[in-house]
């Protein structure tokens, strides 16, 4: 166990320098001019030049790449073009915030999807499971930008009974309306993976066993097929995680919460490049934590998998 | 030899294939939709009034109305601040929509599906080293990602297409790749190449047919996303540009009249859902109908 957990520890390094490579790769090799980008349309071609001469843009690639790092390893991002202030320093105030609301969402997206498809599965073909299954696909149809407009419209402008938007520290009234956005498709997504996650264990040889020797309905599914639903479900968890945080950043910026996905958009609007290039740099680090977490945990879980691994 | 099956001859065959797919009754009532809108959008000039003509008073008996006009016989869906007819522009945002997901998706299947081939059916080293930066493509926000793209080139239809097309393509290089794997062990791949059979011949008249199922329907499962994502880059601005219609910036145009005519962005977000729930559906029971997998 020991050395499964080590050996998808050490796989990070070489995940962690793929990613800023990828990054390094979009920014500065694609025909646009990440400088002109920074400069902005009416720049003329000496501003241009300073400023790459500012930011180090004029030196070799393989220089530039090395150097961001050698810089990284040691917790140093860069200055924020906007703000003239250390990256590191900016993200350590923004971080926290994206995952307040990330953790709020995916809460209330595991109890309303694992619920529902629960409820689903175990009256396989009734009203209530096809009527949650319709639900699940609409749910995962909204585009979210669109549905963030409405629900503010909804419960705030019509109903007066939530903020809008804004962010006065955390786990209050103004993280629901975002987080519920966020919960509403990934709470889809839950409930259609626990649905069938159950179903396949409805179907096991050990679930008619328990009932063929007489055990109660209720226990059949509470002690033997619920347990073992619990494994995709606990992967699907975390996986829908990553998901969220993929797609947190339009929810951050239409609901003004000042988290990581704002920043990131702040930073593209201002044309912060070192800003823009560290956050989703950062984000990413997130996505792949989240994923080396669910694999420890399924391997926990689960034994088979760490001991094949 | 014994039938699989034999054990569940009791229980009532379920319908594969094609027969499954048309009593599928809502992802026929999906497929009918969509084969609207598409007519509707190939049709749009002859259907929608003109998206731009401006209406800035309107007499109804004695009364004197200012625009946004509220939805009516005249302006189905309203009209905007101007007194366009907002019906006329998501009409013509759809047919972006759908050129968009339909150009976006079959370029992320060419080229997702040849970089699975190649991964797949060589392996070694070359498929180590396009998984893993497909595996890194896939932690990265992909709307972010894409917004930064086209910010860097310029934001327009084609830097939108190639952006997509850039965040979406490992998830179909890794589904093909998957497929390839499974069929390059097969007898008939094995027969043609002790006769001799060129890599290129095995590939793309062996394998490449043999993928053509999954291929289908990882289109058809693709489409809804294009279509959400250009919609949200169109929404914040980093998608297609007017004077080109869109539906996201459609929706963000009418972001700000939210309280006065909430059906200036409610409309547009409405007729998006329903296009990408109907291919959600339909792709649902595609894979249902053919992939044995599935239930």
């Amino acid at each position: 166990m020991a050395s499964f957990i080590l050996r998808r520890i050490l796989m990070l390094i070489p995940i962690l320098i793929g990613i800023t490579f990828i990054i390094f790769a979009l920014l500065y090799i694609l025909p646009g001019d990440p400088v002109r980008l920074i400069a902005g349309p009416g720049a003329t071609p000496e501003t241009i030049e300073s400023i790459r001469h500012e930011m180090g843009l004029d030196r070799p690639l393989h220089t530039q790449y090395l150097d961001y790092l050698s810089k990284m390893v040691v917790g140093d991002l860069g200055r924020s073009y906007q703000t003239r202030r250390q990256i590191t320093e900016e993200l350590a105030v923004v971080v926290p915030k994206t995952v307040q609301l990330s953790l709020a969402a995916e809460i209330i997206s595991s109890f309303l999807g694992i619920s529902l498809g629960m409820i689903a599965a175990v009256r396989q073909n009734s009203w209530p499971d096809r009527l949650i299954t319709a639900l699940a696909a609409l749910q995962l149809s909204f585009p979210a930008f669109w549905l963030a407009l409405m629900l503010q419209l909804l419960f705030a402008v019509k109903l007066h009974l939530l903020p809008s938007s804004g962010y006065e520290g955390g786990f209050d009234k103004f993280i629901l309306l975002p987080a519920i956005t966020l919960a509403i498709p990934s709470s889809g997504i839950l409930a259609r993976i626990t649905r069938v996650a159950v179903l396949d264990t409805l179907r096991e040889d050990y679930i008619r066993t328990s009932r063929a020797k007489g055990l109660r309905e209720r226990l059949v599914f509470l002690r033997h097929a619920l347990p073992n639903a619990l494994i995709p479900i606990t992967t699907t968890i975390g996986l829908d995680l990553a998901r969220l945080i993929g797609g947190i950043a339009i929810i951050e910026v239409i609901f003004s919460w000042p988290g990581l996905g704002k920043y990131a958009f702040d930073a593209l609007v201002f044309r912060d490049l070192p800003a823009l290039q560290a956050s989703v740099i950062v984000f990413a680090i997130f996505v792949t934590l989240i994923n080396l977490f669910v694999d420890i945990l399924y391997g926990l879980i689960d034994p088979r998998v760490s001991r094949a691994a | 030899m014994t039938d699989p099956n034999a054990t569940q001859h009791f229980v009532p065959q379920k319908a594969v294939g094609w027969q499954a797919l048309i009593r599928n009754i809502p992802a026929m009532l999906s497929l009918g939709f969509i084969v609207v809108l598409v007519l509707v959008a190939i049709f749009a000039p002859l259907i929608a009034r003109d998206p731009k003509a401006i209406e800035m008073r309107r007499t109804v008996g004695n009364e004197v109305l200012n625009p946004p006009f509220s939805p009516s016989m005249q302006n189905l869906f309203g009209s905007d601040q101007l007194g366009r007819d907002i019906f006329s522009r998501v009409i013509f945002g759809l047919r972006t929509s759908l050129i968009v997901g339909i150009i976006v998706r079959g370029l992320t299947m060419v080229v997702g599906a040849l970089i699975g081939l190649i991964s797949g059916y060589f392996g070694g080293f070359v498929d180590i080293i396009i998984m893993r930066i497909t595996d890194i493509m896939l932690v990265f926000p992909v709307l972010l990602l894409a917004m930064t793209i086209t910010a860097i080139l310029g934001p327009g239809l084609s830097t939108v297409c190639f952006a997509l097309v850039l965040v979406a393509w490992p998830d179909v290089a890794r589904l093909i790749r998957g497929q390839v794997l499974f069929i390059k062990n097969q007898t008939y791949v094995k027969a043609a190449k002790s006769c001799g059979a060129k890599n290129s011949r095995i590939l793309f008249r062996h394998i490449l047919p043999n993928c053509l199922g999954v291929i289908i329907v990882a289109f058809s499962m693709g489409i809804p996303g294009a279509i959400m994502y250009e919609a949200g880059l169109s929404f914040f601005g980093y998608g297609i540009q007017p004077p080109m219609p869109s539906l996201g910036s459609l929706i963000a145009d009418g972001r700000g009249y939210i309280t006065t005519a909430p059906w200036y962005p409610g409309f547009p977000g409405i007729v998006l859902t329903l296009l990408v729930l109907s291919f959600n559906v339909l792709g649902d029971a595609l894979v249902d109908s053919f992939d044995p997998r599935a239930r």
